[in-house]
């Protein structure tokens, strides 16, 4: 033991006849199996088999109004030639595109804030914070309203009330198919910050202050210390979050539903949307699912890119 | 002191701009959670409406149904999100500390499942959850949550885990501990704070939760808020949407108490940082 | 922070304290979640919409409806009703129903919108009830009613017992005579701008939501269009409904152009958005719905609201009129006949009369128009006259798809993203896919 303890203090030798005794004695812990059990029994018991069931519906033509279907490709014809197809894409990557860049940037800016707030002891700090996790406690149908009250066009809509105020032209916050997805993206982006704030915040607490007093010491300016030690710092949680937010995104419809139904015409209809709409209200179970896998894929696409394109030196 | 002073009001500024755009809604939530019906259509500028009321929030509060639905929202959260992560922790200790084949794309795998739309596997979840006989149960509506949460809270904590170095993993071995007892011992404790951000976050998640609630659950009093809320709609849309305000605004009141109650726990009075120099 | 901790813990449980447990309602013969005594021996599920219950948000209604289900619970002491509640998330909660049905789990007696009935019919998933009406009452009911509610054999699958219908609102300080064809809405409205600056001539729902079809059909029928034939089949892509189609979207465009309505029709969902407009004063005129009268009513001065006068809705010419009617039906998914009995006892004792007059709705009987006191006025006397000429949305499957299509078509004509042709025969393709096979 006593030698064990003296090998540890050295700290450079300890890996050879330490780490054999370890390789042995721990041959048991090592093993994936039973670590990763639990996680495999849950999604194994009660995801596996819906899942499978949207993969294999999408190569029916399964509606909700008829008991019986038959295999076919015709639904992944009907959607990937579905001229639409293209207008929803769009639609989606803006959608997604913004709220991972307005989320991601936000919540960064709120979590630096609220962290230097903190230190400094500033008043209001922690309203700040309530009032943002507050926007996703809020149920979301209550909010999209809301969100749908104040784009109003009109007169008594409050931002183009306000940009009378200001002798500006009114905007068509809703009803230009343009104007009408970023103002969805930028709802969503005040419903979903919350979630990159918590995400962020605690990988901020995971830099060691030692490197941030270190910096002080040598003069750093707060953007140097920012560029060199906090985002290095960061960029393990940041590749969780922009992954988790483009997952959320991509799969969400609270918020655009209420706000515009899709409309004007199917310029706000994100594939969360669309496979909404064809589920219940054209109740073709095939092509939602086609939408369905669709979804998955671009997913794994996009959180496959940020994967290697973030993971760099670790 | 001149120039701590400058970097203290650009903090504020950027906070109370901040707060601008996020307390909006809220406010405007608020002002029409205090009108009266009569009041509830007219639109314009004013935040206070004429006569503010409170008797939408007593209609609320009455309702003997709302203060369930609050309950069981913040039931089914905190319950999923335990569950989660005491199955993703192990999970994500794995991917984080242990070599194996395929790592990398059983990760991949781990979250392609939370990618599927819970929307579109509403049907087969019911049946395969009924075939089970765990619809009508909060019991069932858990498992179901703690599926879907496991993979972020899995990512997550792998992620927080990692941040742990990896010398106090080999120091505990070296010290006799089996890599259980290391766990336990050593790397779970000193990655708390990012277990309770990943508890957070997928109580957060449970608590937004509609689609699982809405199909496996029909007794009124066991649905959460996010499925009854939709109950406080008038007979046609909007017509009842003080009451709908008065709710949304009711529903924060427990959260909020819980945040300030947990913050210096939680999301940051720790020590923050996982590694003792 | 032990203190902080323990007083939280205390905060929640105190919240978890406060459920009104179920025995404080034992002894009474309505609860929230039940009808009848809760020791009855017999009982079935009753899903009912939550404004149309005891459990309506609003303190006097559902008191109105506690009482109406006291009086059943002392008529059937045998019986224990238990409730379950819908919301107004229609496409979700009637899939869900769709899928119970399928399953055996539905409920054995509950709310189903009058437009999801016919897919419900024609899966064969409901039982018919017509044996529990007098061929009076089924006879009184309007013309748009039965063929939603019955098969082709003439048999009745839901009683239908509330509607409403939309009309033509008009600020008579703007617009003192009722225009009746659409040319003359077009220039009441664009009079009523040029005397009022900065005031909307025209308001209605040209949104992505079922509100804009409701809205747009009217035009469509009054002129004879059909959105399908008789077997159920989609030709509204096909002439002459194909031109009537044109000509409404036309009328819509025009409207828009010429600026008698304002561009942000194309995003405007909700009726309540009109009707916060009218009580603004800021437009002359809407098309919205019945139910806000009695809302204008509440939130404007008297002087202001006796300015307003209703109309039917304005067609091509002044003969060709129509307007839309939706409405609430009860069914029945039982198996055992006596549960369907006690079900559809409880929709005579209460829904089919008592109800409409509680919750202040729209009959749909002309009987009760005559009889009831609250629908007696000249106001109600008029509904009830527009209520003839009124029609329902198709009583096929197929409309939920072709209602999507046609709101993105109207939705792309109004905004410009496409013309008015394009979308319409984009719509028929899209909905020619998912027509069933026969």
């Amino acid at each position: 033991m006593k030698m064990a303890l003296q090998r540890r203090h050295s700290g450079k030798d300890r890996k050879s006849p330490g780490a054999a005794r370890s390789a042995l004695r721990f041959n048991q812990g090592d093993h994936p199996f039973w670590w990763l059990c639990p996680v495999t029994i849950v999604l194994a018991v009660f995801y596996v088999y819906p899942v499978l069931e949207v993969l294999r519906t999408s190569f029916t033509d399964a509606t909700l109004l008829d008991a019986s279907y038959r295999y076919t490709l015709g639904s992944y014809r009907s959607i990937l030639l579905d001229p639409a197809l293209l207008q929803i894409l769009e639609a989606t990557f803006v959608f997604v595109a913004g709220s991972v860049i307005g989320q991601t940037t936000l919540g960064l800016l709120i979590s630096l804030a609220l962290q230097a707030g903190l230190k400094r002891r500033l008043f209001g700090v922690r309203a700040v914070r309530v009032t943002v996790l507050a926007t996703w406690v809020v149920p979301g149908v209550a909010s999209a309203i809301t969100w749908q009250l104040l784009l109003s066009e009109a007169d008594f809509g409050f931002f183009n009330a306000m940009l009378k105020f200001a002798s500006l032209p009114p905007v068509p916050w809703l009803s230009d198919p343009w104007m009408a997805v970023w103002s969805a993206t930028v709802a969503n982006i005040w419903y979903g910050t919350a979630l990159s704030v918590i995400l962020l915040y605690a990988g901020l607490q995971t830099i060691s202050p030692t490197l941030y007093e270190a910096a002080a010491v040598d003069g750093a300016t707060a953007i140097q210390t920012f560029w060199h030690i906090t985002l290095p710092g960061l960029r393990p949680t940041l590749l969780i979050t922009v992954i988790i937010v483009s997952v959320l995104s991509l799969n969400t419809f609270e918020i655009v539903m209420p706000l515009t139904g899709g409309g004007p015409g199917r310029s706000t209809e994100v594939l969360a949307l669309a496979a909404y709409n064809m589920v219940f209200y054209d109740f073709n179970l095939a092509q939602g699912s086609v939408l369905a896998v669709l979804m998955l894929l671009i997913n794994l696409a996009v959180a496959t890119t940020f994967w290697l394109l973030f993971r760099g030196s670790r | 002191m001149n120039y701590r002073s400058k970097r203290g009001i650009t903090i504020y500024i950027a906070l109370a701009l901040i707060m601008l755009f996020f307390s909006l809604p809220l406010l405007w939530l608020l002002s029409l959670s205090i009108r009266t019906p009569a009041e509830i259509l007219v639109r314009n500028l004013h935040v206070i409406p004429h006569s503010p009321t409170l008797q939408n929030f007593a209609q609320v509060l009455n309702n003997h149904q709302f203060l369930g639905y609050l309950w069981n929202g913040l039931k089914l959260a905190i319950m999923g999100a335990a569950g989660a992560c005491v199955v993703a922790v192990p999970a994500s200790y794995a991917f984080s500390r242990l070599q194996f084949r395929g790592k990398a794309q059983l990760l991949f795998l781990v979250l392609g499942f939370q990618m599927v739309s819970p929307l579109v596997m509403m049907v087969p979840l019911y049946r395969s959850m009924q075939a089970m006989g765990l619809t009508e149960s909060h019991f069932g509506a858990t498992l179901i949550y703690i599926a879907m949460y496991a993979p972020i809270a899995t990512w997550t904590m792998k992620g927080s885990i990692d941040a742990v170095p990896r010398e106090l993993d080999e120091a505990a071995m070296i010290d006799g501990c089996g890599r259980l007892q290391a766990f336990l011992r050593i790397i779970l404790p000193v990655s708390l704070p990012g277990l309770a951000s990943t508890f957070i976050l997928t109580a957060m998640l449970g608590w937004s939760q509609f689609i699982v609630p809405f199909i496996l659950l029909s007794q009124p009093d066991m649905l959460p808020i996010s499925v009854g809320i939709f109950y406080f709609f008038g007979a046609y849309a909007g017509s009842a949407m003080q009451l709908v305000a008065a709710a949304s605004v009711l529903s924060l009141l427990p959260i909020i108490v819980m945040v300030f109650f947990l913050q210096n726990f939680v999301v940051g009075g720790l020590t923050a940082g996982a590694v003792k120099e | 922070m032990k203190f902080n901790r323990t007083l939280l813990l205390l905060v929640i449980f105190s919240i978890g304290c406060l459920q009104p447990t179920g025995s404080a309602w034992a002894q009474d013969l309505v609860a929230p979640d039940r009808i009848g005594r809760s020791d009855a021996p017999k009982s079935f599920t009753f899903r009912v919409l939550t404004a149309h219950s005891n459990n309506n948000a609003q303190p006097k209604f559902a008191a109105g409806m506690a009482e109406l289900y006291e009086k059943y619970a002392r008529n059937h002491p045998d019986w224990r009703v238990r409730i379950q509640l819908m919301s107004l998330q229609i496409p979700q909660e009637h899939a869900r129903l769709l899928e119970q049905a399928r399953n055996g789990t539905a409920p054995d007696c509950t709310s189903m919108d009058s437009f999801a009935v016919p897919l419900f019919i024609h899966q064969g998933l409901l039982k018919p009830i017509e044996q529990y009406f007098t061929k009076e009452e089924v006879e009184e009911l309007f013309a748009f009613v039965r063929p939603i509610v019955s098969d082709t054999e003439g048999h009745i699958y839901a009683w239908w017992w509330t509607t409403d219908l939309r009309l033509l609102f008009r600020n008579t300080a703007h617009v003192p005579d009722p225009p009746d064809t659409w040319q003359r809405t077009k220039e009441a409205a664009l009079a009523a701008k040029r005397t009022t600056p900065g005031l909307d001539g025209l308001l209605f729902n040209g949104g992505r939501n079922e509100t804009t079809m409701v809205d747009f059909l009217p035009n469509f029928w009054a002129q004879g269009g059909k959105l399908v034939d008789e077997k159920g089949t989609p030709v509204f892509g096909k002439e002459p409904n194909r031109a009537y189609l044109l000509n409404a979207i036309a009328y819509y465009q025009d409207l828009i152009k010429s600026g008698a309505a304002p561009a942000r029709v194309a995003s405007i969902t909700d009726y309540s958005d009109l009707t916060a407009s009218a009580i603004a004063g800021s437009t002359a005129m809407m098309i919205n719905g019945d139910w806000v009268i009695g809302q204008m009513q509440a939130a404007m001065t008297p002087d202001a609201f006796a300015k307003w006068e209703i109309s039917m809705l304005p067609g091509p010419t002044a003969e060709q009129r129509s307007t839309a009617s939706g409405g609430w039906t009860f069914v029945s998914f039982s198996k055992d006949p006596e549960k369907v009995k006690a079900c559809m006892d409880l929709v005579r004792e209460v829904y089919m009369g008592p109800a409409v007059e509680v919750l202040q709705l729209l009959p749909t009987r002309q009987s009760e128009f005559d009889s009831m006191p609250m629908f007696r006025s000249e106001v109600y006397q008029r509904i009830k006259q527009y209520l003839t000429k009124s029609q329902a949305r198709p009583g096929f499957p197929i409309y939920t798809a072709i209602s999507n299509r046609l709101q993105i078509a109207i939705g792309s004509a109004l905004s410009g993203s496409r013309t008015a042709e394009n979308a319409v025969d984009e719509a028929m393709e899209q909905v020619a896919k998912v027509v069933p096979k026969p």
